[in-house]
């Protein structure tokens, strides 16, 4: 796992922080790859117009000019490379802006010097060259169609997640398992990893409930066939699902419907069961 | 975003400790888990203390990894114990009622004494 492997590719880090950009150039350098990085936003995109980069760090409270204007402008590049937004600046509006103009990743400050490192790696993957579609990027109303990709379903989870910051920290972290494991039964069981197809995710906030909805491309399932799932085990044994799980040569798991059931205050399937409501109500 | 995930080994006596961390997820941790799980068991080392505390992340395939090595290490004659879950893991461990299937530990010379006289 790391930079080894890693084919090295041009970065540029855009960053006020003198201490910071040099961080992070160490620690990029040390992982193989090219680095460049400058300090305001009229600098960044005037390198950005002569050198081709593949990844761009960008810091959005930037002096002269906001890293989101930059992101805007990234754009009308001939090859735009991939963003990761950084910033302590955790406002919806910033969140929602970076995921209008799709941004990579945004990652909060400060941040575990390995992390950088990652999503750096992340980005440069094949599988990061996939985009989503907004539907709505309205704090109260946020919506995607993205393709079926365990990928695509991370850099989705990482945006909803930031939005949801300011919430307390169980909740928080009850939302986003419940969240993620819903998101990722859409993408392998009813996307099939198949990056041609699209989940539809929505999440909508309102003062008294956080309310998402996963839509996925498959035909459904039946509630009754799911014995490889741990909601099927009787009480007395917890794992017993695993048998049968191994006997139909499905990878180990089958907790997901189980762990979400427990993290939230509803969970209701349409008749298909290939759209997903859970609620989280915050009063 | 959580650090990827990461296996530190230690080993006190006939016993392996294994101090994960980072994200033990679908396509993260899990299959290097399973991988270092079926090594040690391969070279007859049978006696394993899974340390979560560096875990910050686990998802459903990453617990089902978790008990899919621990009935594969018993079925060949060892044991897979846990030590020092994280709030988040122990919450998980209890709605999924794992915690009781594993022998969990909050201290590691607890847990290391836990395996003598076990094959």
């Amino acid at each position: 796992m790391g930079a080894e492997s890693t084919p090295s590719r041009a970065v540029l880090i855009v960053d006020d922080d003198r201490a910071l950009r040099h961080a992070l150039s160490a620690l990029l350098t040390a992982a193989g790859h090219h680095i460049e990085s400058v300090g305001d936003g009229p600098e960044a995109l005037a390198l950005l117009h002569n050198h081709p980069f593949d990844i761009v760090l960008l810091d959005i409270g930037l002096p002269s000019m906001s890293g989101l204007d930059v992101l805007a402008r990234l754009s009308d590049l001939a090859t735009p490379p991939r963003v990761i937004m950084m910033t302590a600046d955790d406002t919806s509006e910033s969140v929602l802006e970076a995921v209008r103009r799709q941004a990579y990743r945004y990652i909060h400050k400060p941040f575990p010097p390995n992390t950088i490192v990652d999503v750096v790696n992340e980005a440069i993957a094949p599988a990061a060259a996939l985009s989503f579609e907004v539907v709505s990027a309205r704090p109260e109303w946020l919506e995607f169609v993205a393709p079926c990709t365990i990928e695509m379903a991370e850099r989705i989870h990482s945006f909803v997640m930031h939005l949801e910051a300011k919430l307390p920290e169980d909740i928080r972290e009850a939302l986003a398992q419940a969240f993620r494991e819903l998101l990722m039964n859409a993408v392998e069981w009813g996307g099939k990893l198949d990056p041609t197809r699209k989940v539809r995710i929505a999440c909508v906030r309102t003062k008294r409930m956080l309310l998402y909805r996963i839509a996925d491309p498959g035909e459904g399932f039946d509630i009754d066939g799911l014995r490889h799932a741990a909601i099927s085990n009787p009480e007395h044994d917890p794992i017993r699902h695993l048998v049968v799980r191994e006997e139909k040569g499905l990878r180990p798991g089958g907790f997901g419907l189980a762990m979400t059931r427990s993290l939230v205050d509803e969970l209701i399937y349409n008749e298909a069961r290939n759209e997903v409501i859970f609620v989280k109500y915050l009063e | 975003m959580a650090a990827r995930f990461t296996i530190n080994e230690v080993q006190v006596g006939d016993v392996t400790i294994l101090r994960l961390g980072g994200r033990l997820e679908l396509e993260e941790g899990d299959l290097v888990f399973r991988d270092y799980v079926n090594r040690l068991v391969g070279e007859g080392r049978l006696k394993i203390l899974l340390d979560l505390k560096g875990v910050s992340r686990i998802d459903s395939a990453g617990i089902g990894m978790l008990v899919s090595k621990y009935l594969s290490t018993q079925k060949s004659g060892g044991n897979i114990k846990l030590l020092h879950l994280t709030r988040r893991s122990d919450h998980l461990m209890d709605i999924t009622r794992l915690a009781t299937v594993f022998e969990i530990f909050d201290d590691e010379a607890d847990a290391v004494r836990s395996f003598a006289g076990t094959t």
